[in-house]
């Protein structure tokens, strides 16, 4: 099976320091990719690599079979691949179901069809009730199930997820977690990184670690959880895992 | 060959005064992230006080340092409390037109009160000086001094003083800086008038060279915003390197092509730096990215 | 959640305060009454004041498309005004063609110069992208004074006050009223165009967070540049309807950083990003200024402008929403039961 985004000895260097280096991955089709790594690992660069935020400085990406590396990001996002940022961005001005017309218009460029789109969306992740409210009056719960709300109404191949439990009630990041596991179902492959872990655990089909820069373990989440060298990147003693 | 020569020597001095002139600016851009658009207009009413000082006393403009500077700091304080404080919680738009707003405000009160007759001081140093085949009028190698003086001053004072480090601390993240008990609002308020009260010094240095009138700011604050990107909003090194840049080009190209184009090349050289490196020559990654949207 | 004109049957939800997205009765009452003004001739007197209100608020209109909507605060538009009022002049001037003709000349001219900034600035927010539109309108103003063999040069380029429709040089203050309030229609229409379509979010999109928007598949530059050459071309033509109105051109008005501050600050005292607010500006300021500048500019030099700028102060620390916020707010006041 061809990989949906492969991922080949991708670096990023800013000035002296290597954020990434030579990191390679292959994320298949249909798969929930779990990212992880201590804070300050590079996680975040190698998101935004990915997304066409910035040019790698090494390494290729490829999605789908078609080389996108130095894509810029609206460019990615016609090609199928969405993105929430961990900080969210909403359009302070406008409203909830605006906010997500502007992504869904990617699917279709007519008002009342991108309003449908919207519509359903906001429906499938409870935010219906706000859809007139100006996404500037949101919590922060809610501006990042938004987030979420945006990057789906966009029908995406790819979808990066960063950090959308963070800050999130208990419910909350249940109810979040299942609609992640719902993804794969409806086409839609998953790329996420987490701090939240035992969310990310449960739903994860499979995991990769990295720590300062580099790739330092791969597998099902399990076995990735058990691995010594990641206990030790994280905590240096025994992880516990709720 | 000399005559290039003399160019570039007579545009380095010039171009250091201006840097002077700009190191407020950058100064309170770097702080407290907002550009003064009366900037000009705070020179022009310094160096009509340096000039009124000096007609009153019957000294040279150089003097008046003494009192134009601290008048400045207090103005600039005045300044901050009425107008800068109250718009920075809002809209950055807010801040750009009210600043625009007190520029005309000051143009037309100085308008009113001095009319819009040229006000000048006589020269102070009778003779250029001669190095070589170099002609340099007196006063402008003067400026230049002060400028350097100013600039080591203020490094050291960045550096190694407390309130260097508040400042420093300010601009790298204001909120962690008044959790660690830095009264914010006030290093705000003291960088405003420390920009203004270098401003009042650049005056006194700039009226035995320049008439003063009520627009005199406009020509200059243009000159200053240039500086201040070229250099990188922030960096008072910038200013200098920034200001260099801009009295040599303005000297070479007045001289080779005509006067009123010497200010065209500089705008032209501001916009391609704007094309090629936002952060300006020496500026803070970033700088050029400080945007309304935050 | 509107409040709508209650009336027996079969009349449309129409709110009666402006809002985003739909007309209201407050903007047919204001353009109806601009109509009648016009029809009837009303006020002679002040025919000067009204025309260049008109004329201010089309601009400020204009200017809004790039500044309200985009988010792309210029202090440079003067530029674009007057790449429009030169081209359609010279034109006249030196080639008889007629400015009904010039003015599309004029407008895609300017087009391209706003096309232009927008690639200059592609990478510049805040006060940088600020400085630099006012760079690049100084720029245009120093060639336009110094290129004396076209533009006149410091003397300028005048046009004969020979009333003859087909070059637009009308007879009458109220034919200038009507051609102004064409004009305001005109850009009324645009504005209204841009809030209904998918253009109208891409810039909303834009101007409230670009990253968000390129994420979204927005291309940040390609809508930048839209909007400030339609904004550009919408002022060019408010720069010939000027040329054809005043009949004289010198780049020390037509293309000075006032000129720029003024078309700026309209929108922003009405309000960004609305269609009312830019209109209510010029309204409000235009006739102000003129009169400040009549009763005062004489007593004493520069007063009217001190009392202006002292009163700008003020209306920008106290109302920064604009006038369409202050309606703003007193809707939702009037919303709370």
């Amino acid at each position: 099976m061809t990989a949906l985004l492969e991922v080949q000895g991708i670096g990023r260097t800013f000035g002296a320091t290597r954020a990434v280096d030579n990191v390679s991955v292959a994320v298949q089709p249909g798969e929930v990719l779990g990212l992880i790594g201590p804070n300050g690992a590079g996680k975040s660069t190698l998101f935004n690599l990915i997304a066409g935020v910035m040019p790698p400085t090494s390494g290729k990406i490829i999605l789908d079979g078609v080389g996108v590396t130095g894509w810029k990001p609206h460019v990615m996002a016609k090609a199928g691949v969405a993105r929430t940022f961990q900080i969210p961005k909403p359009y302070r001005q406008l409203s909830v179901i605006e906010n997500v017309m502007i992504n869904a218009f990617l699917r279709d460029g007519s008002i009342a069809g991108a309003r449908e789109i919207a519509n359903r969306t906001l429906i499938d992740l409870e935010l219906a009730p706000y859809r007139d409210k100006p996404a500037g009056e949101l919590t922060v719960g809610l501006l990042k199930r938004l987030e979420v709300a945006r990057a789906l109404a966009m029908q995406p191949k790819l979808v990066l997820f960063d950090e959308i439990m963070a800050g999130l009630t208990p419910t909350e990041v249940g109810e979040m977690t299942s609609i992640v596991a719902g993804l794969p179902a409806r086409g839609v492959t998953v790329i996420w990184v987490e701090h939240v872990l035992y969310a990310i655990m449960k739903t994860a089909t499979r995991m990769i670690v990295i720590n300062r820069g580099k790739l330092i373990a791969e597998g099902a989440p399990a076995a990735v959880a058990a691995d010594s060298a990641v206990i030790k990147a994280y905590l240096g003693e025994e992880m516990q895992l709720a | 060959m000399s005559t290039i020569v003399q160019l570039i020597v007579s545009g380095i001095l010039i171009g250091s005064i201006y840097a002077l002139m700009s190191i407020g600016l950058t100064l309170i851009f770097g702080v407290l992230r907002i550009v003064n658009f009366a900037h000009g207009e705070f020179l022009m009413i310094a160096m009509y006080g340096a000039w009124a000082f000096s007609r009153l006393l019957g000294l040279n403009p150089y003097f008046a340092i003494v009192a134009i500077v601290p008048a400045m700091f207090l103005f600039g304080a005045l300044v901050y409390r009425l107008i800068v404080s109250s718009a920075l919680g809002k809209p950055h738009l807010v801040v750009v037109f009210a600043t625009m707003a007190l520029s005309i405000f000051l143009q037309n009160v100085a308008l009113m009160l001095m009319t819009a007759d040229l006000r000048d001081v006589p020269p102070i140093i009778a003779r250029s000086l001669t190095v070589g085949p170099i002609f340099v009028r007196g006063e402008l190698l003067i400026g230049f001094a002060v400028t350097l003086l100013c600039t080591i001053g203020l490094r050291w004072l960045i550096k190694r003083t407390f309130l260097g480090k508040a400042i420093r601390a300010t601009v790298q993240d204001g909120e962690a800086a008044m959790l660690m008990g830095i009264a914010v609002p006030r290093i705000f308020l003291i960088t405003f008038a420390a920009g203004s009260a270098l401003v009042g010094l650049a005056a006194c240095i700039m009226v035995p060279l320049f008439s003063v009138f009520p627009t005199v700011g406009l020509n200059f604050v243009l000159i200053a915003f240039v500086i201040v990107v070229l250099g990188g909003m922030g960096s008072i090194e910038g200013a200098l390197l920034g200001g260099v840049c801009v009295g040599v080009v303005q000297s070479v190209s007045a001289y080779y092509v005509a006067p009123a184009y010497g200010q065209l090349f500089f705008f032209l050289l501001f916009l391609l730096v704007m094309i090629f490196r936002p952060n300006g020559l020496l500026g803070q990654k970033g700088a050029a990215m400080l945007g309304m949207n935050e | 959640m509107t409040t709508t004109a209650a009336k027996a049957g079969g009349l449309p939800d129409i709110p009666i305060i402006p809002r985003r997205g739909c007309i209201s009765w407050f903007e047919i009452a204001l353009l109806a009454g601009c109509v009648v003004w016009v029809g009837f001739g009303l006020a002679p007197a002040l025919q000067d004041v009204v025309v260049l209100a008109f004329l201010f608020a089309g601009l400020a209109l204009a200017w809004n498309i790039a500044g309200g909507c985009a988010g792309l605060i210029s202090f440079g538009h003067a530029a674009f005004f007057g790449i429009g009022a030169y081209t359609s002049t010279i034109l006249l001037i030196n080639y008889n063609v007629t400015p009904w003709l010039g003015i599309f000349v004029g407008a895609a001219g300017a087009a391209i110069a706003g096309a232009v900034l927008s690639l200059i600035c592609a990478r510049l927010k805040g006060p940088f992208f600020i400085l630099s539109t006012l760079a690049f309108a100084e720029v245009v103003r120093i060639v336009a004074l110094n290129w004396s063999a076209v533009t006149g040069g410091a003397e300028g380029l005048s046009i004969a006050p020979v009333p003859n429709f087909a070059n637009m040089v009308l007879s009458s203050k109220v034919n200038y009223e009507a051609l102004m309030l064409a004009y305001l229609g005109l850009a009324y229409a645009t504005m209204r165009w841009i809030e209904a379509s998918r253009f109208g979010f891409y810039l909303f999109a834009i101007r409230d967070n670009e990253d968000a928007a390129a994420a979204a598949g927005i291309n940040p530059l390609l809508v930048r540049s839209a909007a400030m050459a339609l904004s550009a071309a919408l002022t060019g033509v408010g720069g010939t309807l000027f040329a054809q109105y005043f009949l004289y051109l010198d780049p020390t008005y037509v293309i000075s950083p006032e000129l720029s501050f003024q078309l700026a600050l309209l929108p922003a005292v009405g309000g960004l990003g609305t269609v009312v607010g830019p209109i209510l500006g010029s309204f409000l300021i235009t006739p102000l200024s003129e009169l400040l500048r009549a009763s005062l500019g004489n007593s004493a030099a520069g007063l009217h402008l001190v009392i202006y700028s002292a009163a700008l102060i003020v209306v920008m620390l106290y109302f920064p929403a604009g006038i369409a916020g202050a309606l703003d707010r007193l809707k939702s006041r009037r919303r709370q039961p």
